[in-house]
């Protein structure tokens, strides 16, 4: 049986493109092929679970159902009725698969058989749709719709993470031909940039670069098994993570665009940022713009709203640290992605005071072109620095 | 509106067409130099191995196969092809191997050597350690099989027991399985039927491909191991004296193996045994048997080719350390049992230059390792080598039994 993972090769993207140009062509004259979109993209999930995967695909319909009918069942119930314990139950069942396939593999040896490619990013769509409803800015859900968000193909296996209501509006409306004639201008260039990000640097970072250092850093080892080539490792890693990740992104909403969907981008020169918040505002952004509105914004109101900190400022870093915390085990549940987290949450901590002391100090502190490049520099150091303890080798090094 | 498609759309379709172009267009095989070819008939590169324009080109020059596995990375002043550099040898060795390369890489990508090697010589180095239970190791296949090389055996493949045979253990091995036209043409020659018109055309169009990326970008890095060499030949004498040879070979023996009292080079010991690992090892190859094993049947289909191609190939069996053999607890009367078994599948079907080396690891300074050759072990190659390189050989004569692609044969743990 035919496998096809989603933007593994040159063929993948030939066959996709060839299978979406009916629908291109229906949306160039303002018609969205809704049966022909529908087959393809099941066509095309399907091919990523055939084979060996197949149990991976088995667990992703079952995934769908449960959230379906948890979804559903909290509209329903939202159209009368909203109390608290069962707006937190329903999101507690709701992320339960998600928090199995993550602790199984720290208790044995096994994964879990619920657990398939992309499963946090689905988790993130029905968490949030949840919310909102809640929240009540979701007054009508329709079921098919949230199928298609959740199952829309070209963002399925790693994000980025859509909303709700920006992608059924996106889907309703149809753009105009100009309109969608400047959308596949921007396909193609972003199609093009992720090839030259993920064929081409990722490569030369992660596939011939990325192993030889990784053999230094184990052969040469001095205080603390560290090494000149374990600096080169972290340097390298941190490009190889941002060019893949960054070249997966722009083919998704590259493919998003083909679609008539303006799928929002995943990075904006994160490297270039100023500061760690300002690296949170580039980096993996639909991420951690979802930490910022479910996880951090929701635990602040919830300590404001019980009193249950007074300070302002003790309020904000007790957030962080909750919100990079859970981004940490979301991430898996080893020693390295949790103080990955841990070191994130204090880094922004600490930049708060240094913005808080700057903003006292302004007049004394001096600001110019080389004090921005020192700070685009510190925090690029700081970055790279962290995903080394991401990237999980400081284990192997130590450890293994 | 029209306009404004084709200025998007325009660049993308010319480049998919240069690309097309590039690849399918049949391009022009360049010469490559003396000293690339130098260098790349010691690097045991898998673009060596799987290529086709290198190997074509040393061919066509006085490059003789010597194929092997791990043993060929021993790179002492005695190796084979530091020998035929330093004493300017009619023959020079192109090495066709690496650690974890087995019968059945061998046989798919020596395919476009074939017509080049009718009525040649070549060399052939058999480890007993590839005659495992489980035989050639998919991984180490995916890493070493070239799909050109398997393209062009499909596109001559036909309805013998020897292709069937193949076919089928190709498809054990599942790299194939990521060409889809490549894993259907298998699963036809396995069956016994012969490819289809469309197969056939799809195979040429991939194959015609893959001879572009090989002519592309096989010369695009370069192997550090020919200074391996070079310094290799600065330690030799000037001229080719065996008895200098040897007494060499022990001196520089003797000072590479001083940190153990296994005779395992110094270099190998420190880095790969020295401590913890060296007693995790003690008794871990108790149980190993090499007389079973599939890898029988994948031989037979190396020993089938030569045949047909008429070549004179003279086998090697290198034995095995014997300290080591004796420290991790393997089967002496098993492994010699073995070595039986893979003399008789050669001698029964007219194979009969056999240097058989698995009584001597107990020889002083004959292994580099533990189940490496290295210095006088090397020797000993060289003395049966060079004359059967250098001197007229009789033209052999070969009759081949279908009965060693059976399980029964794989399974048979005596003979005689």
């Amino acid at each position: 049986m035919i496998n096809l993972q989603p933007y593994a090769d040159p063929k993948y993207f030939v066959l996709l493109l060839v299978a979406l140009l009916p629908l291109m062509i229906g949306l160039y004259y303002g018609h969205r092929l809704r049966i022909y979109e529908t087959i393809v993209s099941a066509a095309f999930i399907t091919l990523m679970f055939t084979g060996a995967k197949w149990q991976q695909g088995v667990a992703l319909i079952a995934y769908v159902v449960y959230q379906l009918l948890l979804v559903a069942g909290y509209a329903r119930y939202r159209q009368t009725k909203n109390t608290t314990p069962v707006f937190v139950s329903v999101v507690a069942l709701s992320i339960l698969p998600l928090v199995i396939v993550k602790v199984t593999p720290a208790l044995g040896p096994n994964q879990s058989l619920l657990g398939f490619l992309g499963i946090s990013y689905l988790t993130f769509k029905a968490v949030q749709v949840l919310m909102e409803l809640r929240d009540g800015t979701i007054k009508q859900l329709s079921l098919g719709m949230f199928l298609r968000f959740m199952l829309f193909m070209p963002v399925i296996s790693s994000g980025p993470i859509d909303r709700y209501r920006r992608f059924a509006q996106d889907y309703e409306q149809v753009p105009t031909q100009s309109d969608y004639v400047a959308m596949l201008e921007r396909a193609v260039w972003y199609l093009f940039l992720g090839f030259f990000y993920k064929f081409i640097l990722g490569y030369v970072f992660g596939t011939l670069w990325l192993p030889r250092l990784a053999q230094a850093a184990m052969v040469h080892r001095g205080w603390l098994d560290l090494s000149p080539a374990l600096g080169l490792y972290m340097y390298d890693y941190a490009m190889y993570l941002f060019f893949d990740f960054a070249g997966y992104s722009l083919f998704a909403v590259a493919l998003s665009l083909v679609m008539g969907i303006n799928t929002p981008m995943n990075f904006n020169r994160p490297f270039q940022a100023h500061n760690i918040k300002d690296f949170w505002n580039r980096w993996h952004m639909t991420l951690s713009f979802w930490f910022r509105d479910f996880i951090f914004m929701r635990v602040t109101f919830f300590i404001m709203k019980h009193k249950l900190i007074k300070n302002r400022i003790r309020i904000s870093q007790v957030a962080y640290l909750i919100n990079f915390l859970v981004m940490g085990f979301w991430h898996g549940v080893t020693w390295y992605y949790i103080v990955y987290g841990l070191f994130h949450a204090g880094a922004i901590i600490i930049n708060d005071y240094w913005l808080r002391f700057k903003k006292k100090h302004r007049k004394q502190l001096p600001h110019n072109r080389w004090t921005e490049a020192l700070a685009i520099f510190i925090t690029f150091n700081v970055v790279c620095f962290s995903f080394l303890i991401f990237s999980g080798f400081l284990d192997t090094l130590w450890f293994k | 509106m029209k306009k404004r498609l084709w200025q998007i759309f325009g660049p993308v379709v010319l480049a998919a067409l240069i690309v097309l172009g590039l690849l399918l267009a049949p391009l022009p095989n360049q010469k490559l130099s003396m000293q690339r070819l130098h260098a790349d008939a010691v690097s045991l590169s898998p673009t060596v191995l799987g290529g086709q324009r290198i190997k074509h080109q040393a061919l066509a020059k006085n490059y003789v196969p010597f194929y092997g596995s791990s043993e060929l990375a021993r790179m002492d002043p005695f190796h084979p092809s530091v020998l035929a550099a330093k004493y300017h040898r009619a023959y020079q060795p192109l090495l066709l191997g690496d650690p974890g390369t087995q019968s059945l890489v061998h046989f798919v990508d020596e395919q476009t050597m074939m017509p080049q090697l009718h009525g040649k010589r070549a060399v052939f180095i058999v480890s007993m350690q590839w005659f495992t239970k489980q035989g050639q190791i998919p991984a180490a296949f995916d890493q070493y099989y070239s799909p050109l090389q398997l393209a062009t055996w499909l596109l001559k493949a036909g309805r013998g027991e020897a292709d069937r045979y193949a076919a089928r253990r190709l498809l054990a091995m599942g790299a194939p399985a990521k060409s889809i036209v490549m894993r259907d043409a298998l699963y036809r020659i396995a069956a016994g039927q012969r490819l289809t018109k469309p197969q056939r055309v799809g195979l040429q169009a991939e194959l015609q491909a893959l001879k572009n990326e090989d002519n592309l970008f096989s010369t695009l890095s370069i192997s550090p191991r020919w200074h391996d060499i070079e310094r290799g030949m600065r330690r030799l004498p000037a001229t080719d004296d065996p008895a200098a040879l040897s007494t060499l070979a022990t001196q520089i023996g003797k000072a590479r193996t001083t940190s153990n009292n296994l005779g395992i080079d110094n270099d190998f010991f420190n880095k790969r045994l020295k401590g913890k690992r060296l007693k995790q090892l003690a008794g871990s190859q108790r149980g190993f048997d090499y007389r079973v094993s599939p890898e029988y049947g994948d031989f037979q289909l190396l020993l089938q080719q030569f045949a047909k191609a008429n070549m004179n190939v003279q086998f090697i069996i290198p034995p095995i350390n014997q300290k080591w053999a004796r420290y991790t607890g393997l089967s002496m009367p098993e492994y010699e049992e073995a070595v039986g078994k893979l003399k008789y599948q050669l001698a029964e079907q007219g194979f009969d230059k056999v240097l058989d080396l698995s009584q001597k690891g107990s020889q002083p300074y004959f292994m580099q390792d533990t189940i490496h050759l290295g210095w006088q072990g090397w020797l000993a190659v060289d003395h049966v080598v060079k004359p059967f390189l250098t001197t007229p050989q009789l033209a052999p004569h070969y009759q081949l039994n279908d009965y060693f692609y059976t399980k029964a044969w794989a399974q048979t743990k005596t003979v005689g």
